[in-house]
């Protein structure tokens, strides 16, 4: 009896041994297992990032489009007899335009861009240049580019950007792309910022009206042109720009009447946009100086006559933009007007003083998407050249414009 | 001695010289500490909508942000700190 009391107190123990050893035993076969699953997940998901890691270099693809539907009717006066025009025009063949952008990133020091544009004069460029990242606020371009005079043709112009469905005459009539070198960047000034902009291009040509053209890939002549913006924003928190630009260069072309003609042009620019809770502000401004020097040009009615005028054109718009953004039931909605004068030089054949107003609604479907709704209202009193059989009578239009805009 | 130096080349000296005071300008110039301090979110909301409507961070992949960011200091003119910090903020607030 005693020995299997003896036993019995002896096999508990060890019975317990045992479990206790078997159970460690098996904890550590289960623990093997969740660890090599979990190690085969980890590195399955490493695989997976490392597949997905960035590279150094990115090449992309964005864009916009504009498409929209226009009504115009137009009345032209000349000596108290009027003739009217009407148009309905779906595509509104001025301003529809379809430009993806190809971006391409080296690291982050070359950035190359690539803006092939179909619109109404066929399939155009408006931007392939590369770009420089040569110092923290100095870049470097070279290419075909848009010029640093004025703003609204390189920041303001995008149909998903701009507040209505027009661009101000005068001001994006002046040739707005060119081929050449540019340095721009920005700096620090303290509280205040500034920023600068300068390139060197062929130029423009003087047309045989007296008209600019410009982004010639060969120049008309051996001088190149200069073109330069200097921006200040002077308060904190950037809520206000103020932009002085020039451009200065030959236009003449050798071997023609204005050889030796050469453009100074100037502009002043400035925008505001600041939120007055609840509402966003938005107000841009621009007036353009454009001086061309003298010369004669040949007679459109006969090639051995010649005339001359002062070929000073000036051209303004302010515009002003609300948007009631904290306010939930309005807050996509957004009212935009502006006015906008052109006065182009008097006794040549495009001589006129030209008055515009616009209003619009604009509804904005996201941040970079929009229906757009604007009336224009135009009218033109014509100063040109009774000698040269131009129009010398009044214009008046009225426009409604209808258009989506996006950009992608 | 006297040194005959054209009007050209006075030209080139001066145009060298320039150039010099304007790459020493460029990277001497300093924000103030209160500008310096101000974070992503906050350069973000002022500086996008001087052009167009704030984007949302959603928009894009952090990779595409940084090819965004540069595309757009060519345009907006922003300096490098103010992309760097923007494209930052965009990238960490997907």
């Amino acid at each position: 009896m005693k020995r299997t009391i003896f036993c019995i107190q002896h096999a508990i123990p060890i019975a317990l041994l045992l479990f206790s050893s078997f159970h460690a035993s098996a904890q550590t076969t289960t623990n093997t297992t969740v660890d090599s699953s979990i190690y085969d997940r980890l590195n399955f998901l490493e695989e997976q990032a490392s597949y997905h890691k960035s590279g150094d270099d990115h090449f992309m693809v964005v864009g916009l489009t504009t498409f929209g539907f226009m009504s115009n009717k137009t009345t032209n006066t000349l000596n108290g007899v009027s003739t009217i025009s009407k148009t309905n025009t779906m595509a509104d063949a001025d301003r529809y335009e379809f430009s993806p952008m190809f971006l391409w990133r080296h690291e982050k020091k070359f950035l190359m861009e690539f803006e092939p544009s179909f619109n109404n004069n066929g399939l155009s460029v408006n931007w392939a240049d590369i770009s420089y990242f040569a110092l923290p606020n100095l870049i470097v371009r070279m290419g075909y580019f848009v010029l640093p005079f004025g703003t609204y043709s390189k920041k303001q112009a995008a149909g998903w950007i701009n507040k209505l469905a027009t661009d101000p005459m005068g001001i994006a009539t002046i040739p707005a792309t060119d081929y050449g070198v540019e340095v721009e960047g920005g700096l620090p000034l303290g509280s205040m910022k500034m920023n600068y902009d300068l390139a060197l291009t062929n130029g423009l040509q003087l047309m045989p009206d007296g008209t600019l053209s410009g982004g010639n890939i060969a120049d008309n002549n051996n001088g190149k042109t200069f073109t330069g913006r200097l921006g200040i924003l002077p308060f904190s928190n950037s809520c206000m720009e103020l932009g002085v630009s020039g451009m200065f260069g030959n236009v003449g072309t050798p071997g023609t009447l204005q050889s030796n003609v050469s453009s100074n042009l100037y502009a002043f620019d400035f925008n505001f946009v600041k939120t007055f809770i609840p509402i966003l502000v938005n107000i841009k401004s621009q007036y353009n100086i454009v001086n061309i020097g003298n010369a004669n040009y040949i007679s459109p009615l006969d090639s051995t006559q010649q005339y001359t005028f002062k070929n000073k054109s000036t051209s303004a718009f302010v515009q002003c933009a609300i948007r009631p953004t904290g306010i939930q039931a309005l807050h996509d909605f957004e009212l935009a007007g502006r006015y906008t004068m052109y006065n182009t030089p008097a006794n040549s054949t495009w001589g006129a003083n030209q008055h515009s107003f616009s209003i619009g609604l604009n509804y904005w479907l996201s941040w970079r998407s929009v229906v757009r709704l604007t009336y224009e209202s135009y009218t033109a009193t014509s100063t040109a050249s009774t000698l040269l059989n131009a129009f010398t009578g009044n214009t008046n239009s009225n426009t409604l414009f209808l258009q989506f805009s996006i950009q992608l | 001695m006297r040194y005959n130096i054209s009007a050209q080349k006075l030209w080139l000296i001066f145009i060298l010289l320039v150039g010099i005071a304007c790459l020493l300008l460029i990277n001497g110039c300093a924000p103030s500490k209160a500008i310096a301090d101000k974070p992503g979110v906050l350069l973000w909301s002022e500086n996008c909508q001087r052009c167009h409507n704030t984007p949302s961070p959603t928009t894009f992949s952090p990779e595409i942000w940084e090819t965004i960011g540069m595309h757009m200091q060519t345009r907006a003119l922003l300096t490098e700190k103010e992309r760097e910090k923007i494209v930052e903020f965009l990238k960490s607030s997907r």
